[in-house]
């Protein structure tokens, strides 16, 4: 007998199936092939989402602050910038509900707001709630201090207006989303904004930055805007205004100055006006830029034009005498003076401002073509072109239109509007010896060609002609300015009240300085006056004065009145006067 | 090829601690370069702010104020003012 080991006994050896053994290695093999897929999946087609997932987990976006640009004026002064502010922020799901109430106390006492308002906000059901925007740093700085869970701030930009209520109208304001609302913040709003940036970053587990991935977006701050506006001629072409407008219980006031060789407009002041830098009141009246938005009859400023058209034709001259009469029947209803004059001479017509006079000269001598061409030529009735919103274009009928009565009214600034801008702007044909300036807001300092309108000769006689207004017999003797030789037009118009003319006023004058060499036009309006005079010549005219004699003395004008002068050519001149004995304020001219 | 293997090797080791190294670096500097630009930012900042308050301090409707109520000057007129020309 064969030995049999036990392990080998017959009996117990395993005849197992060949199939079993199949079974086990094509499952090990299917298993294999699906682990392998799955990691081929992965590397694969299917990589794009756990590449997202990783890059969630350790890449942030970050935001690369801009800031809108600045706004100065021409001698680089800011009267606009934005500054950094902090907006406060509460995130409700975050900030504990047993909040101590000296907490919140604190807080409403930091952020100026009253403590159930505050209550009321951490209530609401938004995630977050801005408690308070654009706080000031150091106020935020004691928010942060107050460590309360779930109270953030964000990085915001504040604008700030220096010169406030002076420059209001002319630099407008934005709102809270930093975008402008008013004068040449909205105007400018394309160059002036701000486009943020975004970055992407790599992040450590305790978040902090370590690695640039992309700038997926470079931050552009805004471009400065540079204007024409000299604030320190702004500052007192605003206070004379505000002024006058106190003085005589006026409603509203306005004056512009413009620089005759450039076309620069060197302010633009109106009053009441408003501070920019409080946005709780940007509302209603004050915002209105009457000085371009506010239409008017210009009644006698008008005077010149029609006057020029005539002396262009040569159908009159400054000595052409004339009789007047005490009224003058044209249409419904005769024409009147506020003196009767018997006879006048063309240049007396402006002097005196004699409506009569202006309608004679007019039905006598022009067609309602010249005239209108005329009227038009110098502006009326279209919109400047700055760049300012809602500058008007006031009213100048066509002239197939206009009956004789309306021709003679026209003529003396009747039944035609205009903004006082406008008229500001016509003058600078008489300033710039017959060209018409193209007028800018922005800094400029090329001599600007202008449109030849009438001929040098007609500009410089009706130069001198407005001169003699300001002079005693005129009608603006109170337009005189200190040191220089000026000349202009008052004008008074009856407010049109309804269908017919009320009982209230508008005065204006526009003029030009120094008459010698004409530097400035400054136009300057009252709107209803109501203590004592409403006439131009007593409540426009002194306003004129004090901007013309600030205003060229700033702009180091040579004075060329008849004053007893201290003008030397040697430098070297004592500074004290002899004759005087008054100390003496050297000033270098440069010409 | 024992020596060939054991210099590789060491080149490796050589290599992956100076990319190591290298990267400390430039996270450093990378930080050091965040910190100054934020110092840049702040100091922008600041400087607008300056401006700013420089323009509120030199305003034309402080000066005037300062001028007259607290210094007591008067505003010139030209019958006091000396002008001299400048020789070309």
């Amino acid at each position: 007998m064969r030995p049999v080991g036990f392990s080998t006994t017959p009996n117990l050896v395993l005849r197992l199936p060949m199939w079993r053994s199949r079974l086990m290695l094509f499952m090990l093999f299917f298993v294999f092939m699906l682990l392998l897929l799955r990691a081929f999946w992965i590397q694969g087609p299917g990589n794009a989402f756990y590449e997202a997932k990783a890059v969630r987990g350790t890449q942030r976006e970050l935001e690369l602050p801009a800031s809108r640009g600045k706004i100065l004026d021409r001698n680089g002064n800011v009267i606009a910038t934005s500054l950094e502010a902090k907006s406060v922020i509460a995130y409700n799901d975050t900030v504990p509900d047993d909040l101590s109430s000296e907490k919140i106390r604190q807080l409403a006492n930091l952020l100026q707001m009253n403590e159930s308002d505050l209550r009321k906000k951490l209530k609401e059901e938004r995630k977050q709630v801005f408690l308070k925007r654009q706080v000031d740093p150091a106020v935020a700085q004691q928010i942060k201090q107050l460590e309360i869970p779930g109270i953030g701030l964000n990085n915001e930009y504040r604008r700030f207006y220096p010169e406030g209520e002076a420059m209001a109208h002319v630099v407008g304001f934005t709102n809270v989303e930093d975008r402008g609302q008013e004068g040449m913040e909205l105007s400018h709003e394309k160059e002036l904004a701000a486009r943020p940036g975004q970055r992407r970053v790599v992040v450590d587990r305790l978040g902090r930055v370590v690695e640039d991935v992309a700038i997926e977006q470079e931050p552009q701050n805004g471009k400065d805007l540079q204007l024409s506006i000299d604030s320190k001629i702004q500052y007192l072409a605003y206070n004379a205004v505000k002024n006058a407008v106190e003085e005589h219980h006026a409603k509203a006031g306005g004056a512009v100055v413009l620089d005759t060789q450039t076309g620069e407009i060197l302010a633009l002041a109106n009053y009441p006006s408003y501070n920019p830098n409080d946005r709780r009141n940007l509302t209603g009246e004050q915002l209105r830029n009457r000085v371009l938005t506010d239409t008017f009859e210009p009644g006698s400023t008008i005077k010149p034009f029609t006057i020029s058209t005539a002396l262009e034709k040569g159908a009159i001259t400054p000595n052409t005498n004339m009789v007047i009469g005490a009224s003058y029947l044209i249409g419904p209803k005769p024409i009147t003076d506020t003196h009767p004059y018997g006879n006048l001479t063309v240049s007396q017509v402006i002097q005196k401002s004699s409506n009569i006079g202006t309608a004679k000269i007019a039905m006598n001598n022009l067609s309602p073509e010249e005239m209108w061409n005329m009227y038009s030529a110098v502006g009326f009735g279209q919109a400047p072109k700055i760049g300012f919103p809602g500058s008007v274009a006031g009213t100048l009928h066509p002239y197939q239109k206009w009956v004789p009565s309306d021709q003679a009214r026209i003529a003396f600034g009747y039944g035609i509007s205009a903004s006082l801008f406008q008229v500001a702007r016509a003058y600078t044909i008489f300033a710039r010896d017959g060209e018409l300036v193209p007028l800018t807001i922005q800094r400029s300092s090329e001599v600007k060609p202008g449109v030849r309108v009438i001929s040098a000769k007609t500009a410089i006689e009706m130069r001198s002609m407005l001169e003699t207004v300001t002079e005693p017999g005129g009608t603006a003797v109170k337009a005189q300015a200190d040191g220089y030789r000026v000349g202009g037009k008052t004008g008074t118009a009856h407010k049109l009240v309804g269908k017919g003319y009320g009982n209230s006023y508008r005065a204006y004058f526009a003029g030009i300085a120094p008459i010698s060499s004409p530097r400035i036009v400054v136009a300057v309006m009252v709107d209803e006056p109501t203590g004592g005079s409403h006439y131009g010549g007593d409540v426009a005219a002194p306003v004129f004065s004090t901007i013309v004699s600030e205003t060229l003395r700033t702009l180091n004008v040579l004075p060329d009145a008849n004053i007893k002068q201290m003008v030397s050519d040697d430098v070297k001149v004592p500074v004290e006067n002899q004759a005087t004995g008054l100390k003496a304020q050297q000033v270098v001219l440069k010409r | 090829m024992n020596r060939a293997t054991f210099t590789l090797l060491a080149l490796l080791l050589i290599c992956a601690l100076s990319l190591v190294a290298a990267q400390q670096r430039a996270r450093k500097l990378f930080v050091a370069i965040e910190q100054v630009q934020n110092e840049e930012r702040r100091l922008n900042q600041d400087w607008l702010r300056l401006e700013y308050e420089q323009r509120n301090l030199s305003k034309s409707s402080r000066i005037r104020d300062t001028a007259r109520n607290q210094l007591h000057m008067s505003p010139i007129s030209p019958e006091r003012t000396l002008y001299i020309k400048e020789s070309k």
